[in-house]
């Protein structure tokens, strides 16, 4: 279970997050929406600590760090049980698709290479890439890429994967993969924290949606009340979009 | 001067030349090795803007950048030891050599600190998050991921370097080190026939810029080999603009040539 607490997060002068509390129970699928600028890609930055929180308290089980005076050794523990899907793929370039995969098994998890090797191909296979192991990411289109992306989080068996709009860089015609793959192992019962704009997958694939706007979660629910019946008037504006009849599909 | 220009000359000089190139390399690899140090010693406070010695470091880059190399060889070869003295620390039976390699290496650290302070800014800022998500520690993130990508990047800064070090190697005859220029001007006390010398020596120092510069581009193209294609022509020799056409190498290669 991932519990975060009072996040808070300025940059300069600018509250970004303005205390974020919430709770993700283990297997859940999340999915975090809200208008640009509202902070959610911030909080997810944060869990994992690629942003420094101002305040606050992030805990995975009984493991927790107080973003106060958070201890090296800590946020190092922390990114180890958590791992991440970039927006813009983020693959390490010198390294083929294996070994993108394999790379954190064997510098951080300290696996014999075999192993992150059989590994690593088992969870290209799986993404659908398994013609494409030696290939490097400047010779992969970007849905291929991010799906490397993703096979790479999975190899560390992390508690939580988070994903930052994994699809927002991806021509409209490599969506559909890669949300594909997403969905398939959301399935699975991997805990998974989405920022995305794909509303249609989000209320699909998500057992529990929160609405954010200006730096404080507005609502929060699961899918079916939060996109049929939100409480909030703020949240019916900025779905209504997405929940008119032309049913936005994928 | 001289005597009337015989070819057979020129022939004659360049392979007495030759066992010299051995010593003109030994300062250029050593003087580089010692300069990649000095450069990533300099280099890392910038990168990590660390107080102090970041002033330290700029002061460094910019004093061997900015003065004559040849003035550097004379500053450290006659004052240093001067300087030393009032320490009580004798280092005027040092073998020259050891000075000529020293300067060297500082003066190409100097620039390999440029270098490399470049090529790591150039390395994009999403591959640190990603091994910062993967667990690593900055320093893994460092040797594992940021270093193998700045070093591709910066082969062909190195590649200058290393020629123009090369070709820097000829001033050290002039604190007496027996180097390919020294040996040039001294083979023809004789005979006379300078010219001859000195465009045998021409000719040698052209071959090994020649051959470095080909080490090199086959460096780069190995450890660029992932960006397939893609790489940036840094730099336009003319030599290389037109080995490129003759070669007719990939296109990337010859970008901004022929």
């Amino acid at each position: 279970m991932i519990k975060l607490r009072g996040i808070a997060k300025s940059f300069g002068k600018q509250e970004v997050l303005k205390g974020i509390d919430l709770t993700v129970e283990k297997g859940e699928v999340v999915a975090i929406l809200g208008p640009s600028g509202s902070g959610k890609t911030t909080l997810l930055r944060c869990i994992n600590y690629l942003e420094k929180p101002n305040a606050g308290e992030i805990s995975i089980d009984d493991f927790s760090v107080n973003c106060r005076k958070p201890a090296k050794k800590d946020i190092h523990l922390l990114r180890r049980k958590t791992a991440m899907v970039f927006q813009q793929y983020n693959l390490f370039r010198h390294k083929t698709a294996l070994e993108n995969v394999m790379e954190g098994l064997v510098v951080v998890k300290k696996l014999p290479k075999e192993e992150a090797r059989r590994i690593g191909a088992e969870l290209l296979e799986k993404v659908g890439l398994a013609d494409k192991l030696d290939a490097y990411p400047s010779q992969l289109s970007g849905g291929q890429q991010q799906r490397v992306g993703i096979a790479r989080a999975l190899a560390l068996n992390p508690e939580v994967i988070l994903f930052d709009e994994p699809t927002s860089a991806l021509d409209p015609e490599l969506v559909g993969e890669v949300l594909a793959v997403i969905r398939k192992i959301a399935r699975e019962g991997i805990t998974m924290i989405i920022v995305t704009h794909e509303m249609g997958f989000a209320q699909d694939v998500a057992n529990h949606i929160v609405f954010m706007e200006g730096g404080l979660v507005v609502e929060e629910g699961p899918p079916k009340v939060i996109f049929q019946a939100p409480k909030e008037e703020r949240t019916r504006q900025f779905l209504a979009r997405y929940t008119s009849d032309s049913a936005y599909s994928i | 001067m001289g005597a009337k220009f015989d070819i057979q000359y020129v022939f004659d000089y360049f392979v007495k030349l030759l066992p010299y190139v051995r010593i003109s390399l030994i300062i250029v690899a050593a003087s580089i090795a010692l300069g990649l140090i000095f450069g990533l010693l300099a280099a890392l406070p910038r990168l990590y803007r660390i107080p102090v010695l970041q002033r330290l470091s700029q002061l460094y880059a910019s004093f061997f950048r900015g003065t004559p190399i040849l003035i550097q060889l004379f500053l450290l070869y006659y004052g240093l030891p001067e300087i030393l003295k009032l320490v009580h620390v004798d280092i005027t039976r040092l073998p020259v050599l050891a000075f000529v390699i020293l300067v060297y290496g500082l003066h190409s650290g100097a620039f390999v600190s440029e270098g490399i302070r470049a090529a790591v800014t150039a390395v994009d800022r999403g591959q640190v998050e990603a091994a910062y998500a993967v667990g690593m520690t900055g320093f893994k993130a460092f040797t594992r991921i940021v270093f193998p990508q700045a070093l591709a990047i910066s082969v062909p800064i190195l590649a200058n370097l290393v020629i123009a070090t090369l070709k820097d190697t000829s001033l050290a005859f002039t604190l007496g080190v027996m180097e390919l220029t020294g040996k040039s001007q001294t083979l023809p006390t004789i005979s006379r026939h300078f010219t001859e010398s000195y465009l045998a020596l021409a000719a040698v120092y052209f071959i090994l810029s020649l051959a470095l510069e080909r080490l090199f581009l086959f460096a780069e193209r190995r450890l660029l080999k992932h960006e397939n294609l893609t790489i940036k022509e840094s730099r336009v020799l003319l030599r290389r603009k037109w080995l490129n056409r003759r070669e007719n190498v990939k296109a990337a290669f010859s970008k901004g040539g022929a």
